[in-house]
């Protein structure tokens, strides 16, 4: 390493990163922030003016059963999609990184989904899973009549529905990652392992897994983040929270207090929930996938 | 590199292609949709259009203005990746060159970041809008979407800027040549792959955004962009097929930009997650 010299003639420029921070901390840390204080408000609205009622916003939140079928599904919804979808992608991943035959077709497949946006993706899926869409099409058509539902209105379907849209999207992009990662490191491990007739699964789970187990806690935190957090979108365009509260989650009652209910104090409350778990779910993860790195420091 | 010993179990094949007739499915049932009337939607959901309906994409088109929004889409895109590179490009150099304490805990701060999805604070943001008096503006989000997009930015930025090679920028210091002839004339010409991919990453995450540019920009058909006017077509009594139309052609740009540089767009995404 010439860090020594680097360092010696090391010029003063990182006033070369103020504009970028500056526009980071207006743009993203200020408004991260001010959720704290809107928290503690009465605010009916945006046109309206705030007051300050301290945590009054908290205890109505607390006591409110649309906020606990918020967590609840909210729960349910992270709880079923990252342990379905981490394995499962890292599993395709492992057999994308073989290179199968086919393997070209495969990622294209895996890969496209990523190119869509939710928008786009609730418009494809308002088309399929619709009364008279496809999936009831396609039921119809195997004389299944009787499992066809509207699967969106239907308060036992809603919320599986969207779960399976999150996997839908989800496992074969973090597939594609997970191939890509592993074709970046030095090939010779695995092909030893399979040259000592090591068994198929034994080089997929304790071969291939430790070595890129530290990526895998990456993308399952990312992928538990985007779940918990970004899911209003998608509710928003498929099922407005319902029926009822049976499809609403933290992420889109964030959304709907603020923008449909106009409570604001409400709604920044919640955020708050929502960024706390997020930071719990991430420890958790992190606690789950322990690295062999973190071991060894 | 060789690649390892090609796969033989059936049961990973069979379910690799499980899954990939899973993804194409719907797809393949939104592009025959287009083509379809309502009533033929449902009686003959996976098969072939009767007769090919054509009209679907002219009703989407002018129903929700598609025009116009690519236009607004397409604008507010490119003046955000502009800035973006503007603002994260100097700041890569930054960190590439100086790695002291005050740098790392700069790093330390868009890696955070990174992990913060911007939804967290979707109302504040609104609210700054609203303060700012650009609320119901393309330029708000112009403005916005590179703060979202600086911190993988900056941080995939450094990593390229970190492989020139010193006795390079030594002998061009030795030249005479100041911070920005440097930027210029060797470190940005070194990690020009860098800069492709995070032009090629933001550019989609810019065109595919959604719940800002719905909250923020908002639905007025001069200003709204194509992922918020496409969700238009939706009411009480939805045509699928003018709405699948109207779907396949927003999705098109994306597909065709895919397929023009597939290896290219590919590197550049995983690249996004490999390296944040």
């Amino acid at each position: 390493m010439s860090s020594t010299s680097t360092r010696v003639q090391a010029p003063r420029v990182l006033w070369l990163t103020v504009p970028s921070l500056v526009w980071f901390a207006v743009f993203s840390v200020g408004p991260l922030a001010a959720m704290f204080v809107i928290a503690t408000l009465r605010w009916k609205g945006l046109l309206y003016e705030p007051t300050y009622i301290g945590l009054e916003n908290v205890g109505k939140v607390f006591a409110d059963p649309t906020f606990h079928a918020a967590v609840r599904n909210s729960v349910i919804q992270v709880a079923i999609a990252i342990p379905v979808m981490i394995p499962l992608a890292f599993m395709l991943g492992y057999h994308l990184y073989t290179k199968p035959r086919g393997y070209r077709v495969l990622s294209v497949l895996y890969f496209s989904p990523g190119l869509i946006s939710i928008s786009m993706t609730g418009m494809i899926f308002y088309g399929v899973m619709s009364p008279n869409g496809g999936v009831n099409g396609l039921l119809s058509t195997l004389g299944l009549d009787s499992w066809a539902t509207a699967w969106l209105a239907d308060p036992s379907t809603a919320l599986p529905t969207l779960i399976a849209i999150d996997l839908w999207r989800g496992i074969g992009w973090t597939a594609v990652l997970f191939a890509a990662r592993l074709s970046s490191l030095p090939a010779e491990v695995i092909e030893a392992a399979q040259m000592d007739g090591a068994g198929r699964l034994r080089t997929m789970w304790q071969i291939a897994f430790p070595m890129i187990k530290d990526y895998v806690r990456t993308l399952a935190m990312l992928q538990f983040l985007w779940t918990l957090f970004t899911s209003a979108a998608l509710i928003l365009l498929l099922t407005k929270g319902g029926p009822g509260t049976s499809s609403t989650t933290l992420s889109y009652l964030v959304y709907a207090k603020a923008f449909s209910q106009r409570d604001l104090g409400y709604s920044q409350v919640v955020g708050v929930v929502l960024l706390l778990a997020g930071v719990a779910g991430m420890l958790l993860i992190r606690a789950l996938l322990r690295g062999s790195e973190e071991d060894s420091r | 590199m060789s690649a390892p010993r090609r796969n033989r179990s059936p049961l990973a094949t069979i379910l690799s292609w499980l899954y990939a007739l899973l993804l194409a499915a719907p797809l393949y049932y939104l592009v025959v949709s287009a083509l379809k009337t309502n009533i033929e939607i449902f009686t003959r959901p996976f098969a072939l259009p009767a007769r090919w309906l054509w009209d679907n994409f002219g009703t989407a088109w002018r129903t929700a203005d598609l025009g116009r929004a690519l236009v607004n889409s397409v604008f507010i895109s490119v003046v955000a990746i502009v800035l973006t590179l503007c603002l994260a490009v100097p700041a890569a150099y930054a960190l590439a060159r100086q790695d002291n304490r005050l740098a790392r805990v700069i790093t330390g701060t868009f890696s955070a970041g990174f992990l913060i999805p911007p939804f967290a604070a979707l109302i504040p943001t609104v609210v700054l809008a609203i303060e700012s008096g650009l609320f119901g503006t393309r330029e708000f989000q112009m403005l916005f979407l590179p703060a979202s997009a600086l911190p993988l930015s900056v941080l995939l930025l450094t990593q390229f800027m970190r492989t020139v090679p010193q006795a390079l920028v030594e002998s061009a210091a030795l030249e005479g040549a100041g911070h920005w002839r440097l930027l210029i004339s060797v470190y940005v010409p070194i990690a020009r792959p860098g800069v492709v991919s995070v032009t090629i990453l933001q550019l989609l995450t810019f065109w595919n955004e959604y719940l800002f540019s719905l909250t923020i920009t908002g639905t007025a058909p001069d200003v709204r962009t194509v992922q918020v006017a496409l969700p238009m077509l939706v009411s009480d009594a939805t045509n699928l097929g003018v709405l699948a139309a109207g779907t396949v052609l927003a999705v098109l740009p994306v597909y065709v930009a895919y397929s023009l540089m597939n290896r290219r767009m590919q590197e550049a995404l995983t690249a996004g997650a490999v390296k944040g």
